[in-house]
């Protein structure tokens, strides 16, 4: 069995990839199954999709622990995602991004694959698309499926959904992968931290599974526990405060979804970056022009 | 004197539904909730029924709410709040109960509930967060689904262009049962906001809040512009502010002229297809309830305040 897992954000694609690498396998006359990751997170949040694929019955329905490829849609997610946790040995990695495998740090040394889907998507699509031309890396980076199946699967696929000549383009963008792909080795020198969780049995629940504000296991539970959960890693903007500018009216300390702004004890703010999403809301209300939206993660 | 109203300078700042859940960014719905709660503060119970809210907020066994949260099943939130709140006084305590609804929860399924709990004038908080669709299933539309809007159910091709239906008058359904209080908000009228949270806190009986709350990911939008479109709504519209107490209407803000609504349907990809005809129709709509809000039946005791005062507060922003 070919095991995949795919690292995205929501609203990426990665679910659709996963979908369209399955259909590809069928049309090569194997079996293969797809899924999503079912959690609570939204647009921008990292996410998990998953794909199997054999030449017999698939009955296991897990998600994917130990995958042979992992999937990586947007470098940045290697900084805050083990994406390479349970990597098999002799497995692979799939990465969009402009540099070339060796100077990716997965953490592991593992053959991996890199293309600047990214730019492929910009040129052929006109927008950051990237799950197509992706898909044309993968068939490249390992032979489990040919990428004569995975443009036919990209044509049924995002044809069925967005018309005839979407598909067509789809698929020369994962062709235009193919050939841009490079192959080399990842690095391993960041740990690999895997997630804190708490997985009780059932004896150990609570009656009528109440949680109290308390520690189980290695977390923090019930009552405003989510601190725990650092939303400032889906940003792709970045709020600038411009104290001089600021008239402290605290509309965008209001506004702010997140709770990511916090008045001083003369209103003016301060952003906490470990929680702020990079939405832009602060810098819309804004009736002073005091917070101005960056690109990127970081200021 | 006059007590002062709250406004956001004054309210208490203390989050009750912190950092760290996994709403969408820009999700006017976190907007909502977190300012109702910030006011009505810690001694407050919370229920949500199956909605976007209840997902982001709280996957067990994390929650981002700091005060006591429950749920139950997706109909259930007036029948639910009721029961809290009647179990609550009989221990003798005075802690808040809200329910907070989605549209879905409110204006279709979860309506027979309401209904009883505002016909019994049951002493309980009602918050209707609505982003005019199922959410949380990936958009299929609701009673709230405004007239033209693309989801899942009321698909664009060549049969069909988006919902064929207007928006349901939630408010009138509530109204009718004669509740203690009844208020639109609107995230991009702050002050406004805060004075009628800050009124339903203070009231007994059954009391309903009804948000708009714009959702970047059903509408299809960028999500900085989310309080752009909580204004326009209100500047075209799609969406007035008013309380009913009493049986009295009051309009708590009166835009000054009335904007086309193509400038709020332009920024949504949810409207993206609407033909021309498609659009008039709406606007037509949208004239007659205008004339009817703003000139005839609901007529304003208060002075309309521009919107620049309505958002503004404290000393620092005069002259602005
Ligand atoms: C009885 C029942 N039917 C259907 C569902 C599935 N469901 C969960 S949340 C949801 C949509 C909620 O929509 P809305 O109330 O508008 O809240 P939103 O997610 O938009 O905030 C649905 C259909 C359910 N949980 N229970
Ligand atoms: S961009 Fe501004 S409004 Fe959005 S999460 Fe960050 S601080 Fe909050
Ligand atoms: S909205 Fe602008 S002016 Fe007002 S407090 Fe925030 S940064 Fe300062
Ligand atoms: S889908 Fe809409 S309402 Fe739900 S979390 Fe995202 S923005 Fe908020
Ligand atoms: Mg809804």
């Amino acid at each position: 069995m070919y095991e995949i897992r795919f690292h995205g954000r929501g609203g990426q694609g990665a679910v659709m990839a996963a979908q369209t690498i399955a259909e590809a396998a069928v049309y090569e006359g194997l079996e293969a199954i797809a899924f999503p990751f079912f959690g609570a997170e939204r647009r921008g949040a990292p996410i998990m999709a998953f794909a199997r694929i054999d030449d017999k019955k698939i009955s296991l329905r897990t998600q994917v622990y130990q995958p042979d490829m992992v999937v990586v849609m947007e470098e940045s997610l290697i900084e805050i995602e083990p994406v390479a946790d349970g990597l098999k040995p002799g497995g692979c990695a799939v990465v969009n991004s402009k540099l070339s495998p060796n100077q990716i740090d997965l953490g592991v040394k593992a053959r991996c694959a890199t293309v600047d889907a990214t730019s492929i998507a910009l040129e052929m699509l006109k927008a950051p698309i990237v799950n197509t031309a992706i898909l044309g890396a993968m068939a490249r980076a390992d032979d489990f499926v040919s990428i004569k199946a995975v443009k036919e699967a990209i044509a049924s696929r995002f044809g069925e959904h967005l018309g005839e000549e979407a598909g067509r383009i789809n698929a020369q963008a994962a062709q235009m992968a193919y050939e841009k792909v490079s192959i080399g080795e990842s690095l391993a020198q960041r740990p690999i931290t895997k997630r804190k969780m708490w997985l009780p049995t059932w004896q150990e629940m609570p009656p009528g599974v109440a949680l109290y504000h308390e520690k189980r296991g290695e977390i923090e539970v019930g009552p405003g526990s989510s601190w725990q959960t650092r939303t400032g890693t889906w940003r792709t903007k970045t709020p600038r405060y411009l104290r001089d500018k600021c008239v402290r009216c605290a509309r965008c300390w209001f506004i702010c979804p997140d709770a990511a702004i916090k008045r001083e004890a003369d209103d003016h703010i301060d952003i906490n970056y470990d929680y702020c999403k990079g939405c832009g809301m602060c810098a819309s209300i804004c009736p002073a022009k005091a917070i101005e939206m960056t690109k990127g993660a970081k200021l | 004197m006059v007590e002062k109203a709250m406004t956001i300078k004054t309210m208490p700042q203390e989050d009750q539904l912190g950092s760290g859940h996994g709403a969408c960014g820009g999700c006017g719905l976190s907007t909502a909730v977190n300012n109702v709660l910030r006011i009505l503060g810690p001694d407050t119970v919370v229920y949500a029924p199956a909605s976007c809210l209840l997902v982001f907020s709280a996957a067990y066994p994390i929650s981002a709410f700091k005060v006591p949260f429950i749920y139950s099943a997706f109909e259930n939130t007036g029948a639910v709040i009721s029961g809290i709140s009647a179990g609550l006084r009989k221990q003798g305590k005075q802690t808040y109960v809200v329910g907070i609804a989605g549209d879905g929860g409110t204006f279709d399924i979860g309506l027979q509930a309401l209904a009883g709990a505002a016909e019994r004038n049951d002493d309980v908080l009602y918050v209707c967060v609505d982003n005019e669709a199922y959410m949380n299933t990936g958009t299929q539309r609701s009673g709230s689904t405004p007239f033209g809007a693309w989801t899942t159910t009321t698909p664009v091709g060549s049969k069909t262009q988006g919902k064929r239906s207007f928006k349901k008058d939630m408010m009138c359904v509530v109204a009718g049962q004669d509740v203690a209080y009844a208020a639109t908000l609107s995230i991009a009228h702050p002050n406004d906001f805060v004075k009628k949270v800050e009124k339903a806190k203070a009231m007994r009986g059954f009391r309903f809040l009804h948000i708009m709350t714009p959702c970047t990911s059903g509408w299809k939008t960028d999500p900085a512009v989310t309080y752009d479109l909580a204004r326009l709504a209100v500047e075209t519209g799609m969406w007035a502010l008013y309380e009913i107490e009493n049986g009295e209407t009051t309009v708590t803000y009166r835009p000054e002229e009335m904007l086309p609504v193509e400038n709020y349907l332009k920024l949504q990809g949810r409207f993206r297809h609407m033909s021309k005809e498609d659009i008039d129709t709406l606007q037509r709509w949208l004239c007659k309830r205008w004339d009817q809000r703003y000139h005839t039946d609901m007529v304003s005791k208060e002075e309309p305040k521009g919107d620049k005062e309505l958002a503004m507060c404290g000393e620092e922003t005069e002259g602005l």
